[in-house]
């Protein structure tokens, strides 16, 4: 299977999802092509493309949180750093992802 | 110079750059790629990260300090290091 | 390899978004209906033969209904290959559960294979398809 179509198809799907949530694909060009591909990756051995920064656990109703995109189970948190953990993601107002530390729930106020 | 390891993602860009920052400070560190890992390990990794409140990599640990999440100024702040930005 | 056209479907009935399964020429086609656009391709599925009329599409991508292996009707490519199932954490009884493993362990050494299409053209109102020019 092509790595850049399986891409292409990707990222055709996510930006379905993500803008109504309030968030774009991220500015950061050569970050964003890392992380599908790490996607694809990982979509080729699971069968599902889960998010390339957080562990899989085994435990099927847990994994489905981190299928990318995971934003709706995360959706304080990552509105709160305005911007998904991977970084996949930004709000649509972020201009310099570079400046989005990431930053765990617990340093956000949250849990 | 205060122990330094860390549980990583091999699929992950920011365990690399936590990596690199570590590697680009002359800073000894051991890691263990969870991904990567077998399932035994894979369990004790995540009772850890359970037990300290977290959920995502990278999880980096100098001396008794946890941090998660790519933070090289607090990587700098707890080795004592002069400029930890990027 | 002729590449004769044969009326296929009337255009109107297949819907933007909607996928209809015919018969040409002893072969088993499906139309899509692409925002306008209509591609042919076959109709099993290119992991498990399941027909591809009972899946979705969106843009040019179909998804299978049967384990939601993913084709580019536009190009025939398979996109991804099958989601695995969950089937809950209750225990089966025990010749299912053997049954299961052993449909498991063979499905894990198949491959999902990119699909023929067929090249198409409009005419009065009538979707046309070429079955012996498949690719």
């Amino acid at each position: 299977m092509n790595t850049e179509s399986r891409k292409k198809a990707l990222h055709y799907f996510y930006e379905k999802v993500v803008g109504p949530l309030g968030f774009k694909f991220t500015p950061d060009a050569e970050l964003r092509e890392f992380l599908l591909e790490q996607e694809v990756i990982l979509e080729g051995k699971h069968g599902v493309p889960f998010c390339p920064c957080q562990p899989l656990r085994h435990d099927r109703a847990r994994d489905m949180q981190i299928v990318c995109p995971c934003i709706p189970f995360h959706r304080k948190h990552f509105d709160a750093i305005q911007r998904c953990w991977c970084g996949l993601f930004v709000h649509q107002d972020v201009t310099d992802p570079d400046k989005l530390p990431q930053l765990p729930p617990k340093e956000v106020g949250l849990e | 110079m205060k122990k330094v390891s860390m549980y990583t993602l091999s699929t992950c860009p920011w365990c690399r750059k936590t990596k690199k920052f570590f590697a680009d400070h002359k800073v000894p560190f051991d890691y263990i790629d969870y991904d990567l890992a077998d399932e035994a390990t894979q369990r004790r990794i995540m009772q850890e990260l359970d037990a300290a409140g977290a959920s995502g990599f990278p999880f980096v640990k100098i001396a008794d300090e946890v941090i998660v999440g790519y933070q090289p100024e607090r990587y700098a702040s707890a080795l004592g290091l002069q400029g930890g930005a990027e | 390899m002729s590449d004769k056209y044969i009326r296929a479907i009337s255009a109107d009935a297949v819907a933007p978004g909607g996928v209809k399964a015919v018969e040409l020429d002893g072969k088993e086609i499906v139309v899509c209906n692409c925002g306008g656009k209509y591609y042919a391709v076959q109709r099993r599925c290119g992991h498990m033969n399941a027909p591809l009329d009972m899946g979705t599409l969106d843009g040019t991508y179909l998804t299978c209904a049967m384990h939601c292996a993913q084709f580019d009707v536009a190009t025939g490519e398979a996109l991804s290959g099958p989601v695995p199932p969950d089937f809950g954490g209750e225990i089966p009884p025990r010749l299912l559960g053997e049954y299961f493993q052993n449909v498991g362990m063979l499905m894990g050494r198949i491959r999902t294979e990119s699909i023929r299409t067929y090249p198409t053209k409009l005419e009065a109102g009538w979707v046309l398809v070429a079955p012996q020019a498949g690719d």
